[in-house]
């Protein structure tokens, strides 16, 4: 995003709303630290600006840079995927696709939640500790195109040092991982320069119970009291 | 998108916190899904609804978003979400959605044990839960757990919590109410998750509580 110089009037109105503090007041100008703004767009979209200053300048939709609105302003596509938002699907779908069966868990990491944003070279620090450790990274992700194509967990040199306001990295893994898996990553996460906000999908048992909560808690992590629960409303429904 | 799911807040203040997603699958039922949207929204809005929208018109109910306009766009989505703060609501949308037997996907988000009650009671079986199992790494980053309160109910992030702060300064200095101020923070989230209701009842307490260092850090 940019302020056209020649229309602010200083006012700074737009200076609040940005999630991740890149706008500030300089001398009578209100200016946008550019390598910090992740174009998320919402500086011009709340349309306080008296001037119509704000804009998004032509160089935001070349690459590399083009990442930055792709993640970070959930009204633009994700290209590969065609998908808005943060681009997975998890648990929203789940109970007529099977993604998830029973005896399987998927964990959700999203680098730069809250309010942080993230550099795309934090989020490599858990791809390619998960490259080592043999855990794949799932395709169905708008990360996934980011990545080499070795398959290292690294991605490609022109996005690393791109700014995001956050991004999903998700890996799925059997019942019998989940303590292994739980004792592999969450180490990891002291490494970081940003935060990440974690999640797990686990189905419903036979009883309508979640066990796994009872599992993690004594891994020592803490379980939040409140859940997204998929209510079984899809057809055809996949209960098996 | 993880959205709704991280949502800090007390068991108390997440008991009138409830948002509803329904969404359709690719390959499955995506395709001609707009008709079945389109009277999602409709029992949505016959509902106790406090707020909803779409990241894709760009702004929330509590922003301007017109019901009749975005109907008409429901043929390019997939999926349709609102916000509510009772119980009472939610389980009169989930039994309508049965009853009309729209047959897409759909996710509640709130307490637990609440939402899993709420299905029993419209004769539903909880099928797939994603857990929220906290914030890692550099937590020094983030600002105070009542301002995280505020900002974590936008699920993309996009409320700042700079914006919360210059809020709450301006209901101290007695420019504008508490429910004006809820609207503004309300804004910047443009699918509409962001619960007013709950928010308004957040400041009152900080300001009642005159939330030591809200505004300084």
């Amino acid at each position: 995003m940019r302020i056209d110089a020649e229309k602010c009037i200083g006012c700074g109105r737009c200076v609040p709303y940005c999630p991740v503090n890149a706008i500030s007041l300089s001398g009578h100008k209100t200016v946008i630290e550019e390598d910090e703004c992740v174009d998320c767009g919402v500086c011009k979209r709340v349309d306080e600006c008296p001037r119509g200053a704000i804009f998004m300048p032509a160089e935001c939709f070349e690459y590399p840079r083009a990442i930055r609105m792709q993640f970070s302003d959930p009204g633009v596509q994700h290209p590969n995927l065609k998908s808005w938002g943060r681009g997975t699907e998890e648990a929203k779908t789940n109970d007529v696709t099977g993604k998830f069966k029973r005896g399987e868990y998927g964990m959700f990491i999203e680098f730069g939640r809250p309010g942080t944003g993230t550099r795309i070279r934090e989020i490599e620090k858990i791809t390619v500790a998960m490259r080592k450790l043999g855990l794949p990274i799932l395709k169905d992700n708008p990360l996934f195109g980011l990545l080499k194509e070795d398959l290292s967990g690294e991605f490609k040199p022109e996005f690393v040092n791109e700014k995001v306001l956050s991004a999903i990295l998700e890996v799925r893994f059997n019942d019998s991982e989940l303590e292994d898996i739980v004792g592999k990553i969450f180490p990891l996460f002291d490494t970081l320069e940003t935060v990440v906000s974690v999640g797990l999908v686990s189905r419903f048992d036979e009883n309508d119970k979640l066990p796994v909560i009872d599992r993690l808690k004594k891994l020592g992590l803490s379980v939040r009291p409140n859940a997204k629960i998929n209510v079984g409303l899809g057809r055809p429904l996949v209960d098996e | 998108m993880t959205h709704s799911l991280h949502r800090l807040g007390t068991e108390e203040n997440l008991r009138h916190d409830f948002c509803i997603y329904t969404r359709a699958a690719k390959g499955i039922n995506r395709e001609h899904c707009g008709d079945g949207l389109r009277k999602t929204l409709k029992i949505y809005i016959s509902e106790d609804v406090v707020n909803y929208g779409s990241s894709h018109s760009g702004k929330s109910f509590m922003a301007g978003l017109d019901p009749e306009e975005y109907a008409k766009t429901l043929d390019n989505s997939y999926g349709v979400i609102a916000t509510f703060a009772d119980r009472e609501a939610v389980a009169g949308v989930l039994k309508k959605a049965k009853e009309e037997q729209i047959g897409i996907s759909t996710v509640v988000s709130g307490l637990i044990d609440e939402v899993v009650d709420i299905a029993h009671e419209c004769g539903l079986h909880p099928h797939t839960a994603t857990l929220s199992l906290g914030i890692y790494g550099k937590t020094e980053l983030l600002p105070k757990r009542e301002i995280l309160e505020m900002t974590t109910m936008c699920g993309h992030s996009l409320i700042a919590a700079g914006l919360v702060k210059s809020v709450i300064e301006k209901i101290k200095a007695g420019k504008i109410t508490v429910e004006e101020g809820a609207r503004i923070i309300a804004k910047p989230c443009t699918c509409g998750i962001f619960n007013t209701r709950r928010g308004c009842a957040l400041m009152k307490k900080m300001l009642e509580e005159k939330c030591a260092g809200c505004s300084d850090d």
